[in-house]
């Protein structure tokens, strides 16, 4: 009954939180209408979520990171601007420079190298937690049976593709992955389709100058939109994870909350996080979101919501947990919003 | 799959026995028979087109033009021909045959699995008929059917590696390894096959073993690439190992040997889909339905489809009448949810979500206690 549908990506969509810097051509561009936009977006961490090896700033920062896992020793060792990974099993060695490093780094960055034109995921990552290396996310259960392996999974073309299509800019997936006028990170154009004719027309003074507003996108659509990369509700019921494991993908734990209304623009992504700004990280910031539904103030305004009987500060702190992902050396907000009590089973 | 040659050459036989009386125009169906049998298709077919201007009845000649159409592929043409033929003189001999295989070629493999069980109904013992429509069953996804079928022939033939392969692949997709290893053991006694190595690389298919599978499925294709089913097998081991690229190349050289290979056009479509190639999609959900008319699956992806093109109420009612026949089906609900919101009917939306998460954590259950979930 069930149609096969493609492997599953293992896809780090770290958070964001650390300011990054990147190449500002893209956003001069877009800047010179729409300067507060593209100034913040800058600074956040979406922007940052590739960079290859070279430009790693955590890479250069860090010269000399090792790990032992199980029978393999890894080293990632800076040399000129080139990082290189270094898998031993104690006999033999296998040296390959890293191409790619996806993820800004508040939580970690996961290296891919190439080898005779196969792209491969590196077994180990960097995570701020421990300011190490570690097992990859999702590498759990494959055991390397030799030293290839061992330094990383083999991901196909199309997977590859997914995987820069969400991290970068201007990516060309079909009919081959082509990534000669890829942008390094999430650029105006990767959310702003057709930013380049907009571009030209304003500058031509050209009616239909307009673009698509993203603003307009219904509860519902903004939720795919933003799920293209952050997976949607409909990806994650059908071909999971279930588990913890689900927690990183908050269109999917979003939906499944009570509150959640497709319909209704005060519970979309954006309600709560501006897009173009890095990520709110005070925990009060988030309580006028709250108050939109679940206030006096909004009864009085026909919403039929219950008030919380405890607070009406810091809201999230107890409807919206920070987890333990295990092997992310990370708490991730779970956005299932909900009356989450102690020892409860994690809602799927 | 089956030959039909024998079936050609039977034809031709009662062909030659029936010129008794040569005059000029039965000179023409001599000529073309002759034609025929020389292998010169073209030039048989002008032949007998000929002497049915002259003799419209003869239903010799039209099913010898039928035959000769099927042959360079005109399965439309050639059933117009047996159809009429039978029409004329029904029960002829070989024509509710040689019709039905070209229905089986035109993927219309219901139509043709109908005639079949008549075929086989009004002579049991003949063993051509019931591996066609073993064939057929099997295509259309009903294994027990076909185990129901071969078992007594199987067991009065056991040496026939025809009857073992189908009946082993048959019970091999009923998820009854054990009893399907038998009959690779029976056909592994006569070497190294490319139909062992499809054999257990389906078993392995369908147990989860997906590298284990490719590894058999590609010996397969090493051995014979064209025995039926191999390249479908192997695209399907390829895209859970992760190469949907390869996979969509397999799915290809498996349609390319036989356009109405239910799986290969469904997978295919999956992943044209996925790339946007929609028309591309429809073209094998089309010929995949032909060959499974109410197929859930297919009509899921339909749906999808419809979805996807922002076609919202086909997409409604679609996805309305899956969930209806198959409550469990969560890609269904999960699709449906979608479509109500996008229809600003949250309160249907609501209720659709509700039954995924229920389904999920029904399905999560059971994988915790160890039960397989399909």
């Amino acid at each position: 009954m069930t149609a096969l549908s493609r492997g599953s990506v293992v896809c780090l969509a770290w958070m964001a939180a650390t300011v990054y810097l990147v190449d500002a051509a893209p956003l001069e561009t877009c800047g010179a209408c729409h300067r507060a936009e593209t100034q913040a977006f800058a600074a956040s961490g979406m922007a940052g979520a590739l960079s290859s090896a070279r430009n790693s700033s955590i890479l250069r920062a860090l010269p000399k990171l090792t790990a032992r896992i199980g029978l393999y020793s890894y080293v990632i060792a800076r040399a000129g601007n080139e990082s290189i990974l270094t898998v031993s099993d104690g006999k033999e060695t296998l040296r390959v420079p890293i191409a790619w490093v996806f993820g800004q780094g508040s939580v970690g960055q996961t290296f891919v190298f190439q080898m005779e034109d196969r792209w491969y995921e590196s077994r180990v990552s960097y995570f701020s937690g421990t300011g190490g290396l570690d097992l990859t996310l999702g590498m759990e259960d494959i055991t390397p049976h030799n030293l290839l392996e061992a330094a990383g999974r083999l991901v196909g073309p199309a997977e590859m593709g997914l995987c820069f299509d969400c991290h970068a800019t201007n990516v060309v997936k079909t009919p081959a992955l082509d990534l000669a006028g890829m942008i390094e990170g999430v650029q105006c154009e990767r959310c702003h389709q057709g930013a380049e004719a907009h571009l030209q027309a304003v500058r031509a003074r050209s009616p239909g100058a307009t673009m698509k507003r993203l603003g307009a996108l219904s509860t519902e659509e903004l939720s795919d939109f933003c799920g293209q990369c952050h997976r949607t509700w409909s990806q994650v019921a059908v071909r999971g994870p279930h588990g913890i494991e689900n927690v990183r993908f908050q269109p999917y734990r979003l939906a499944n909350s009570k509150c959640y209304d497709a319909a209704d623009r005060r519970i979309r992504c954006t309600a709560c996080h501006d897009p173009h700004h890095e990520i709110e990280t005070s925990l009060a910031a988030y309580d006028t979101k709250c108050a939109a539904c679940h206030s006096l103030a909004a009864r009085r305004n026909g919403a039929a919501t219950r008030l919380c009987r405890v607070g009406v500060r810091e809201c999230v702190k107890c409807h919206m947990p920070k987890l333990d992902l295990p092997g992310a050396h990370a708490k991730f907000t779970d956005h299932w919003i909900r009356i989450a009590k102690p020892n409860a089973p994690y809602p799927n | 799959m089956l030959a039909p040659r024998l079936l050609l050459l039977a034809l031709l036989a009662c062909g030659l026995a029936a010129w008794a009386q040569p005059d000029a125009t039965e000179e023409i169906l001599k000529q073309a028979i002759v034609l025929h049998q020389a292998g010169n298709i073209a030039g048989a077919i002008q032949a007998y087109e000929k002497y049915l201007a002259r003799r419209p009845d003869s239903v010799l000649a039209l099913s010898n033009l039928g035959a000769a159409y099927a042959r360079v592929g005109r399965y439309q043409d050639a059933i117009v021909q047996y159809r009429h033929a039978l029409k004329l003189q029904p029960g002829y001999p070989s024509a509710e045959l040689n019709l039905a295989l070209a229905y089986y070629k035109t993927g219309q493999t219901e139509t043709a699995a109908g005639m079949l069980e008549k075929v086989h109904r009004a002579a049991p013992e003949e063993l051509q008929p019931v591996l066609l429509l073993a064939d057929c069953r099997l295509g259309m996804g009903q294994n027990k059917k076909v185990i129901e079928l071969l078992t007594p022939f199987a067991e009065r033939r056991p040496d026939d590696l025809a009857i073992a392969y189908l009946l082993g692949t048959a019970l091999v997709r009923d998820d009854q390894p054990a009893r399907g290893q038998v009959l690779v053991d029976r056909i592994l006694r006569h070497g190294d096959s490319a139909e062992t190595w499809l054999l257990l690389g389906t078993a392995k298919l369908n147990a989860g073993d997906f590298p284990a599978a490719l590894a058999d499925l590609a010996k397969a294709v090493d051995l014979n690439s064209n025995l039926p089913d191999v390249y479908s097998y192997y695209g399907q081991a390829l895209l859970r190992t992760g190469d949907p690229a390869g996979a969509t190349a397999a799915y290809r050289k498996a349609l390319a040997a036989n356009p109405y290979d239910f799986t290969a056009n469904l997978q295919l479509a999956v992943l044209l889909t996925e790339d946007e190639k929609i028309a591309e999609a429809l073209a094998c959900l089309g010929r995949a339905q032909q060959v499974r008319p109410n197929d859930l699956a297919v009509r899921y992806q339909l749906a999808a489809i419809a979805l996807h093109d922002g076609k919202l109420d086909a997409a409604r009612r679609d996805l309305e009448s899956i969930v209806k026949e198959a409550p469990r089906y969560t890609e269904a609900h999960v699709a449906l949810a979608t479509v109500y919101y996008r229809l600003r009917r949250k309160d249907d939306g609501d209720r659709e979500r509700a039954i995924v998460q229920k389904l999920n954590a029904a399905a999560q259950v059971k994988q915790q206690q160890g039960v397989n979930v399909k």
